[in-house]
């Protein structure tokens, strides 16, 4: 069953965003959904680098008020 | 005099800077501690990479507490801030007034497949004084091939960890002539080159002039250790002759009551600016053993032992996050300078940031044992240099 893991990373600067979403990602298996909310202004051009990279897709990406949303499914694994 | 029993947990540089300024207060201090020797552990990459002696970064822990402080040997098993209660491995039991936790971070060897055979075969520069000088008898014999330096996760001791250990690498194959017939490769789990992207556009250059070949974007997965090869969670792989991995941290291993004093991790809960653990007002925890937002460094571990000091003495005192992370290149140094309000500002290498450096190791056991005798000067410099001072500009 695929799974949605929920990450938390609003009030972390950098590099914390990413640290928690490699994290998440370790554990994850192909399917699941990582959802990721942040407040680093950085984390948007990290995330879309990072999905390119590794080869995952990025659902949704949006901003609300000071909140980075990036809902990714996990493809790659 | 001050009635109030301090107990310390651990004799690592938060640990010793707190006792021993407690005890010049006058206050009763008792410091728990599992090793004979204090390790100065920046010392590792020196002794990993360049060969020093192991006993340039080691002083016996007895040499390093003032008089006044109860030294007690031990390995500390359950601490139980609810009852005010802490249980040695022997089942010695200590009680206290006030505590301050600073046993530090743990390393696991067996979250990623591979890597304890790895370590256990080479060494590293992470898992103590040894393991480093084990880890120079391997690199010191590698005349070609390739050398990859990596980590297993983002979240490790000292951010610059492993580009100080690419620096020093590349120059002591440099001086010996193998630089090219050995090819320095420095694998990174972040973004850019550096965590923060402002040092990144600084380091980055250097890494290239150095000759290091960087990749970014791999954290390491597995490791197959017979056919030498390293596998990415990004999903990229490595050939290696010779590779060190820094291995997945965690909080210091013991039982914690009540349980949620801890995150998932096994960090201790605190306050980020009071670093009192959450929920007790008798109970601090400093340095790598915090779930505290900024960097694993001995520098928080320092700043933080004199915050913790100044509030149980009834003063305000707040730990800001301040980060000082030494980036070593070759002969020049950089510091990676941040605090909770303000992300990295732009540090620009120089010599004479690396006679900082030097001039700071080797300060290092005063500092500890006297830290009081150094505070005028750790003030000054960090005043001077706090990157709301330093700003966009940088230094």
């Amino acid at each position: 069953m695929p799974e949605k893991i929920v990450v938390d990373a609003r009030g972390m600067a950098c590099p914390g965003p990413i640290t928690k979403l490699v994290r998440a990602y370790r554990k994850a298996k192909k399917g699941d959904i990582i959802e990721v909310l942040a407040t680093d202004p950085g984390f948007e051009p990290d995330v879309k680098a990072w999905a390119e990279r590794t080869g995952n897709k990025i659902v949704e990406l949006k901003k609300e008020g000071d909140v980075i949303k990036a809902v990714i499914e996990v493809t790659a694994k | 005099m001050p009635e109030e029993r301090v107990l310390v947990l651990g004799a690592g540089t938060g640990g010793l800077v707190a006792a021993n300024l407690l005890a010049y207060h006058g206050y009763k201090v008792t410091i728990v501690e599992k090793s004979d020797f204090h390790l100065f552990q920046p010392g590792m990459l020196w002794i990993a990479f360049k060969g020093h002696r192991p006993e340039r970064y080691l002083r016996p822990v007895e040499d390093l507490v003032r008089p006044g402080v109860e030294l007690v040997k031990g390995v500390v098993e359950k601490v139980d801030f609810a009852e005010r209660k802490v249980t040695l491995g022997d089942g010695r039991s200590l009680s206290y007034d006030k505590i301050i936790v600073a046993l530090g971070a743990s390393l696991d060897y067996d979250a990623v497949p591979g890597h304890r055979q790895l370590f256990e075969s080479i060494g590293d520069y992470f898992g103590g004084a040894d393991a480093a000088a084990k880890f120079w008898s391997h690199f010191s014999k590698l005349t070609e091939g390739t050398l990859v330096v990596a980590a297993a996760d983002p979240l490790y001791k000292c951010p610059p960890a492993p580009h100080k250990a690419a620096f020093l690498a590349a120059d002591t194959l440099r001086r010996k002539g193998l630089l090219g017939k050995v090819k320095v490769v420095l694998a990174l789990p972040f973004i850019h080159e550096y965590a923060s992207e402002t040092m990144a556009k600084i380091i980055g250059p250097k890494l290239r002039e150095a000759g290091i070949e960087v990749k970014t974007m791999f954290t390491v997965d597995s490791i197959d250790v017979e056919n030498k090869v390293i596998n990415s969670l990004e999903g990229e792989s490595i050939e290696y002759t010779l590779a060190t991995v820094i291995p997945v941290h965690g909080g210091p291993r013991i039982e914690v009551n009540p349980p949620n004093a801890v995150d998932e991790d096994g960090y201790i809960k605190v306050n980020k600016y009071t670093l009192q653990v959450e929920g007790y007002d008798d109970a601090y925890a400093i340095g790598d053993c915090t779930n505290a937002p900024t960097s694993k460094t001995g520098v928080t571990a320092h700043l933080g032992a004199e915050v913790v000091v100044d509030r149980i003495m009834g003063f305000e005192a707040r730990f800001t996050g301040r980060t000082n992370c030494p980036v070593v290149a070759d002969g020049e140094a950089a510091f990676v300078i941040s605090d909770y309000e303000h992300p990295p500002v732009p540090v620009r290498f120089s010599k004479m940031k690396r006679l900082m450096e030097d001039l700071f190791i080797a300060a290092y056991w005063s500092s500890l044992k006297y830290p009081e005798k150094w505070q005028a000067v750790f003030r000054a410099y960090f005043e001077a240099t706090s990157p709301a001072v330093l700003g966009e500009r940088g230094w």
